[in-house]
């Protein structure tokens, strides 16, 4: 019973990071962000090249990573979105742009870094053993403090420094928040770039652990999805909500559908139709319409 | 005078707000009935409530006896109860004609399916519904400007357009959301012959209004809302004596009453 | 448009797509024309109906869903009850539309985003089905299709058995061809009818429509209904070509597929799905190519494609006011 807690706490910690990328994003400027998932796969090849292959320390990696993808995330909404929403009738135009900076992204990766799976060494060795009641890797502990860590300090910066505070005006109300001085485009730029990073720093911490492949950008981009209609697009505090939640969710179906294999997403899946025809602003998210 | 319309202890709240507290009154068959009320009086909910757009949290709403209230919004509307709207009364994209003659849907006899593949029906129907259009256009003045498209439309109109939709329908009560706004002096006076003439027509009116003289120019009765009760219910000579609504109206930032 | 442009320009693409395609395909001896071709006229059906769903105002990510589902239907009616193919094309897609009114009924009022994630899901939740379901066979899929049997009718052969036939591949290109022109016709039909005025009222004012009279979540059910059927029989067919079904025939990129092809050729135009198909399909398979690359170049193509020309291929050619062109004269 612990173990599954644990294993759901630690998988919740990962998962809530992506989703707070995810969310961001669409906080700020309506953008469901397809290519999500292949910004998270990108952290983890750039972590995996400097640690891995330089073998320089995690931390400079994970900085790395973090700075790279800030910086194509900024690019990205600089020169790609906001180009196409300036000049687009329809807003799901943004949609489409996501989609295919998505299979962009996707053929980069597998271009510069091939189709394997690719692993680093471990941060640390040994396995916490509790009694047999709960049993988890060092490594796992690390990684998911780290998480925690980083879900803490973002909260903490979105609600208190200046740029958060911005950022959050913005997601609220764009022409109220134009009316304050807020400078949208700066914003939305960082956003973006903030977003990308969450999603990078989740790429290098899990490539310690579970490795990276370039398949995993479409599959990691739906859970995010998922996430964030669970818990409610555009707040924060449903980001984590979900991603604890779907966290919890697999880690219990894994141990409890263990038998019937791919029953655990799809019984996972159906119940989030279930769960959003009744309440489709997710648990914490605004109620529309 | 039969009562056509009953608003019975309607009430609705939103969360912890009471926006519509028991209100009640009758409007009766071919009169103007005015609900006015300082801003925030809940006038806009009691319309939404009166259409089916909002579900009451208590009371009911009566069209000739019958409960209306929570039905579908499209059901109240084939009853003969149409409501136009302030700020989007129209279809934007369509020009004046297209939208007068959509309007007319509600009168179809044909199916959907019959709109399909052609049906005999179906076509008398568009026919019909065109020369229908052309006559209410002429009616409200917007005969010049039919093939316009409506968002490029004036202001004034816009009302006018708003009402030809409602029209359309052959409703038996119109609900005319605030159809004198932002409306100087003539074409409000204009405009208040136009609502005549279509009670004129035999529909019954009633209006969400803020401009006051208008108010008092054509409505055979007034029932006044504050904070989302009524305090008072008469004629305009009477409701412009009534010490409550004087009170309410100075307790607030909108033009005193008078003429 | 004049009546006549229209009517001239129907024959000549009748004409192109039903004589001239074969004859030039016969003549150069392109023969995997007919394959890429019909792969291309049966998305740009299933695309269709992704344009319906987009005509009622709702994103629909979620069609890969009703393919898998029609090509399933098809598959286990023909291998495992020796169902004629031609009986069960149309029972596939009423299969999709039954099960798309029990779906839509309660996600049709979502909107925007909502609505797309749901439907993301729910070409998932049929891949996973498929692979669980007994009567599908799991990972492995129904195989051995056999192709399409004879249609006789007081023993006249009106289509004949598809074994026999020396080269199946014009017999599907046929096939899909004239279902693609027939589905667009209705499609054509839906959008200039009064219905078509319908949806515009509802994606125009929704509160406005509804005030009129008009039935919205009825109206957003039968478009959904019918882009279901649309997709269904797309899937249908597809299994039928490649004569087996898996649960991998159709995933979430396919659904993200159809809706690429419907926003490229122009989601105010009703033929824009055939444009965008085909310049997506054509555009991916030339690009074969360059080997790894082939992505890459796609992608990137296909960005520079929606930067320069946000609003669809097609507004190229038309600058009115997207929703006054089609319908209008």
């Amino acid at each position: 019973m612990e173990q599954v807690i644990a294993n759901g706490l630690y998988l919740g910690a990962q998962y809530a990071l992506i989703a707070l990328g995810l969310t961001l994003i669409f906080a700020l400027m309506n953008i469901l962000n397809f290519a999500h998932g292949q910004l998270y796969v990108l952290g983890g090849f750039v972590t995996y090249t400097i640690y891995g292959q330089l073998e320089l320390p995690f931390v400079v990696a994970l900085f790395a990573a973090a700075v790279t993808l800030a910086v194509i995330g900024a690019f990205i909404e600089r020169f790609l979105f906001r180009t196409v929403i300036k000049r687009s009738i329809r807003e799901e135009s943004t949609m489409l742009l996501a989609a295919g900076l998505a299979f962009f992204l996707d053929a980069v990766i597998l271009l510069i870094f091939g189709e394997k799976q690719r692993g680093v060494p471990k941060l640390i060795n040994g396995i916490f053993n509790w009694d047999f009641r709960l049993v988890m890797p060092y490594d796992r502990i690390l990684i998911g403090f780290l998480a925690i860590l980083s879900i803490v300090t973002f909260v903490l910066y979105m609600q208190y420094s200046k740029t958060g505070r911005a950022m959050r005006a913005l997601a609220q109300d764009r022409v109220a928040a134009q009316l304050m001085g807020v400078n949208v485009e700066r914003y939305s730029m960082i956003g973006f770039a903030l977003g990308a990073m969450l999603a990078g720093v989740v790429g290098g911490l899990l490539v310690t652990i579970t490795g990276v492949n370039s398949g995993i950008g479409g599959p990691i981009s739906i859970k995010a999805f998922m996430m964030v209609m669970i818990g409610g697009a555009g707040v924060i505090s449903g980001a984590i909500a979900g991603g604890f939640i779907l966290g919890m969710m697999e880690s219990v179906g894994l141990t409890v559908l263990h038998s019937y294999g791919d029953i655990t997403y799809l019984v996972i899946f159906a119940s989030l139709m279930v769960f959003l025809s009744i309440r489709p602003q997710g648990l914490m998210g605004k109620p529309w319409g | 005078m039969n009562d056509i319309l009953q608003v019975i202890d309607l009430t609705k709240r939103f969360g912890g707000l009471t926006a519509v507290s028991n209100v009640t009154f009758s409007v009766r068959e071919l009169e103007i009935l005015s609900v006015i009320g300082p801003n925030g009086a809940g006038k806009s909910t009691l319309f939404k409530l009166i259409a089916s757009f909002l579900r009451a949290s208590g009371g009911e709403v009566r069209f000739r006896g019958e409960r209306i209230s929570n039905l579908a919004p499209h059901i109240t509307a084939r009853k003969g109860i149409v409501r136009t709207f302030q700020e989007t009364n129209i279809f934007k994209g369509m020009t004046v004609r297209e939208n007068v003659i959509i309007a007319h849907h509600l009168r179809s006899k044909a199916s959907l399916f019959g709109f399909f593949i052609g049906s005999p029906v179906a076509v008398r129907d568009e026919r019909e519904f065109g020369r229908s259009a052309d006559r209410i256009l002429e009616f409200l003045g917007l005969g010049e400007i039919a093939n316009e498209i409506a968002s490029n439309l004036p202001q004034g109109h816009l009302r006018a357009l708003g009402i030809a939709i409602g029209l359309s329908t052959e409703p038996t009560v119109l609900l005319l959301d605030e159809p004198f706004a932002g409306m100087n002096h003539d074409e409000t006076m204009r405009a208040v012959e136009m609502v005549r003439s279509v009670r004129d027509r035999g529909v019954t009116l009633l209006l969400v209004e803020h401009d006051m003289s208008a108010v008092m120019k054509i409505s055979d009765r007034i029932v006044v809302l504050n904070f989302g009760e009524k305090i008072a219910e008469g004629t305009p000579a009477e409701i412009q004596e009534n010490e409550r609504v004087i009170e309410a109206y100075l307790g607030s930032e909108d033009e005193s009453i008078g003429l | 448009m004049t009546r006549t442009t229209k009517i001239v320009g129907t024959a000549v693409f009748l004409a192109l797509v039903l004589v001239g395609i074969p004859a030039f395909i016969t003549v150069s001896e392109r023969w995997d024309l007919y394959y890429t071709l019909t792969s291309v006229a049966l998305l740009s059906i299933a695309s269709g109906g992704v344009w319906l769903t987009f005509y009622i105002g709702r994103i629909n990510i979620g069609q890969g869903a009703y393919a898998l589902m029609g090509g399933y239907v098809s598959a286990i009616l023909v291998v495992k009850y020796g169902v004629s193919f031609w009986l069960t094309l149309p029972l596939a897609g009423l299969f999709c539309a039954a099960a798309s009114v029990l779906i839509g009924l309660p996600i049709l009022r979502l909107r925007g985003v909502y609505f797309a994630m749901v439907t993301l899901v729910l070409t998932e939740v049929a891949r996973l089905l498929m692979l669980a379901l007994p009567i599908t066979n799991g990972a492995k899929g129904i195989t051995n299709i056999p192709l399409p049997g004879a249609v006789k009718i007081f023993g006249l052969t009106l289509i004949p058995d598809f074994a026999t036939l020396s080269n199946v591949r014009p017999a599907f290109y046929y096939l899909s061809v004239i279902l693609m022109i027939v589905s667009f016709a209705v499609l054509y039909r839906l959008v200039n009818s009064r219905l078509g005025k319908l949806c515009r009222s509802l994606q125009q004012n929704e509160e406005l429509a509804s005030s009129i009279g008009v039935n919205i979540s009825y109206l957003r059910i039968i478009a959904y209904v019918i882009s279901s059927f649309l997709g269904g029989i797309g899937g249908a067919i597809f299994g039928a070509i490649s004569q087996s079904v898996y649960p991998s025939s159709f995933t979430i990129v396919d659904s993200i597929n159809f809706m690429l092809n419907c926003f490229l050729g122009g989601l105010g135009y009703v033929f824009g799905p055939i444009l965008g198909t085909f310049v997506l399909y054509f555009g991916w398979d030339l690009l074969f190519e360059t080997g790894r690359f082939q992505l890459l170049i796609f992608s990137t193509v296909l960005i520079g494609l929606i930067l320069a020309l946000p609003n669809g291929v097609l507004s190229l050619r038309f600058n009115k006011a997207l929703w006054g062109s089609s319908g209008r004269e």
